[in-house]
């Protein structure tokens, strides 16, 4: 292309420009496709929906979105590396009654019960990485068992009940306001910050990507890859749980049937709209973001146009597969 | 090729041994009437993993069984309430599980859509429009022939049971001695040999995925005839222990292992674990534990076994 700009013809200067925005927008639209969806919704949003385009609501999208972004991002590292893990919902019950069981039952300080609910969090990722890495099972698999098993540990433990009427200071790790925004907010973003130096900034992300595409290939340059496979999996898990006492910290109420299935699908949906690919390699802190943040806009113009209940999940699932049919067929124009 | 046979046999005598002889301990559980009663409770998983093994051998997987149990039953209900003759009310909600495989094949297979999301999100939408149409509560008052096929029994066998044996038994010709079998096989070892090969591997997803579907849409009619209600979310369940009851018979999920009969037996497995555990009086939080443990058990075994033949191709 150097070649053709020495040309000292006007017109074929003119073209190689236009030809370079043609590529920088082309290469836009293939890595940042997450971001073309994002605003599509959002600006969607904000021109045909009644009552979304204020402050208030937009805040309140935050809100909501700050908490299952943190296991997104835990999401985002367990698929880059190419695994899969299908315990999160649970983890995040367990996450849930624990804490509160360590607070109210125990009476443990609250600094080190949350400490110690991320600390079971990190063991239950370390039993999974474990498995996936040194027995070999396939992480569907795995975290498909430690699921179950996690879920009837946090019914034995809960009893089936459910700890209401958290005490104050245990309510206040979660929601001080500081400067207008409760501090689960402010955790998520320090979650998502140090995700993201984690991921685009150390060895160990670049780390991640590389073993995702070619395990062989990455143990032979001299990667340690069985130490940070197990590793994704014990962060993923230490997430988890963290966004299990988040939540029970913001609905007051610590149950072992929050989470669940359901969220561990909606994080991994959330995560591949972010960019990141089921067979690994692929994935960024940011995306994990957008792609929790337009789940949640969704969510929000769904609620927002008094749509009937019951269709409501029949709704966002229509939406979420258009916004992936979109990113696909895109992908295939564009190749 | 001896050895190997007697290995089998082994497997299969060590299975039934160790089944009698832990039965045995069990009090009131080798009885006909509760091991029949287990295949009559079981019946469903069992269909549902007949379809899952058939999309898991093909190397996909699918994720909207919930919803098909729930909307094909209620399609049917709502129909035979309207006074539509049974039997076609039956066969439109078996349609309905097709059309939704189907849809799932497509966005799987013309726009490469992984088909974890795509499954689930059609199941989803499956879910939530069975939501709509029972208007989020269960419809009953079905008639007494539909309630007669799922509580039933012919020679004391129970109609639950034939049926599960006859999707087993048609499975089973359709993945090992028919064309189209054999080409599922083949795809899940290798997508790209199937392809130069020449066979039309769109045609192969929109099956494998319809398969899953009718066989899931069947386990839908049969409980709810057996419960004698079609209720909305009945399906939540299914999804989650059908991976399991074939993950546990040998399917691989990595696609091209693993035989329809033994996914079936995997589903009786799991049944019967769970009524031992309830005969003993164990408390069905502790069931889980059991379950899930016994999942990666039985598939760190196979793995394990499958890795000591591999040693000697070893490169690293």
């Amino acid at each position: 292309m150097s070649g053709d700009i020495e040309m000292n013809n006007e017109m074929e200067i003119k073209k190689v420009n236009f030809s370079a925005i043609k590529e920088y927008s082309r290469d836009f639209l293939k890595y940042q496709g997450n971001v073309i969806i994002f605003l599509i919704i959002w600006l969607f949003a904000m021109i045909f929906v009644k009552n979304f385009a204020t402050v208030e609501n937009n805040v309140n999208i935050i809100k909501q979105s700050a908490i299952p972004v943190i296991t997104c991002l835990g999401m985002t590292l367990v698929l880059m590396i190419g695994g899969i893990d299908l315990s999160v919902g649970y983890l995040v019950g367990l996450g849930s009654y624990i804490s509160g069981m360590f607070v109210v039952m125990m009476g443990l300080p609250v600094a080190l019960s949350v400490i110690f609910t991320l600390l079971i969090g990190l063991l239950c990722g370390l039993v999974n990485g474990t498995l996936v890495q040194i027995v070999k099972i396939p992480p569907f698999i795995v975290t498909l068992g430690t699921g179950y098993i996690i879920y009837g540990l946090a019914q034995i433990l809960s009893n089936g009940t459910a700890l209401n009427g958290l005490p104050k200071e245990f309510l206040a790790v979660g929601r001080t306001n500081i400067l207008g925004l409760p501090s689960s907010v402010w955790i998520g973003l320090i979650v998502v910050l140090a995700f993201y130096f984690l991921i685009h900034r150390t060895v160990f992300g670049r780390s991640l990507a590389s073993i995702g595409l070619n395990v062989n290939a990455s143990f032979l340059s001299g990667i340690n890859d069985k130490l940070i496979i197990v590793s994704t999996y014990a962060i993923c898990g230490m997430m988890s749980t963290l966004v299990g006492v988040l939540m029970a910290l913001r609905v007051n109420n610590c149950t072992p049937i929050m989470g669940g299935g359901d969220h561990t699908f909606v994080t991994i949906t959330a995560a591949i709209l972010g960019g990141a690919s089921l067979s690994g390699g692929k994935g960024t802190a940011w995306g994990a973001v957008l792609g929790v943040f337009t789940i949640t806009i969704i969510e929000n113009i769904v609620n927002l146009s008094g749509i009937n209940y019951y269709i409501f999940k029949a709704v966002l699932s229509a939406v979420i597969l258009s916004a992936i049919v979109f990113e696909n067929l895109k992908n295939k124009i564009l190749q | 090729v001896q050895k190997k046979l007697l290995k089998k046999i082994l497997i299969v005598l060590f299975c039934i041994g160790g089944f009698i002889l832990i039965g045995s301990l069990i009090p009131n559980f080798l009885t006909y009437n509760n091991l029949i009663n287990i295949t009559r409770q079981s019946a469903m998983i069992a269909m549902c993993a007949v379809g899952m093994a058939v999309v898991l051998i093909s190397g996909g997987m699918d994720l909207s069984t919930p919803g098909i149990i729930a909307l094909s039953p209620m399609i049917s209900a709502i129909l035979m309430l309207a006074g539509l003759n049974m039997y076609i009310a039956i066969a439109i909600g078996l349609l309905s599980g097709i059309i939704i495989g189907i849809v799932s094949g497509v966005l799987i297979s013309n726009i490469n859509i992984p088909a974890f999301i795509a499954t689930y999100v059609v199941g989803q939408i499956a879910s939530g429009i069975a939501l709509v149409l029972g208007k989020g509560a269960s419809i009953g008052g079905l008639p007494r022939g539909y309630m007669m096929i799922g509580n039933g029994s012919i020679f004391d066998i129970p109609i639950s049971t034939i049926i599960m044996i006859l999707y087993v038994i048609a499975g089973s010709i359709m993945m090992e001695k028919m064309r189209i079998g054999k080409h599922i096989y083949a795809h899940g070892g290798s997508e790209l040999t199937v392809k130069f090969e020449g066979i039309n591997i769109n045609k192969l997803k929109y099956f494998a995925y319809a398969a899953s579907g009718f066989c899931t849409a069947s386990a839908g009619i049969l409980l709810s005839s057996q419960m004698n209600a079609v209720h909305p979310t009945q399906g939540a369940d299914y999804l989650l222990d059908s991976v399991a009851a074939a993950t546990i018979g040998g399917v691989s999920l990595l696609g091209g292992e693993g035989k329809i009969w033994t996914a079936a037996v995997g589903a009786l497995f799991m049944g019967a674990l769970r009524n031992a555990l309830t005969m003993l009086g164990i408390h069905p939080f502790f069931q889980n534990i059991f379950v899930g443990t016994v999942i990666i058990v039985v598939v760190a075994v196979s793995v394990l076994s499958k890795n000591k033949d591999m040693e000697s191709a070893k490169v690293f």
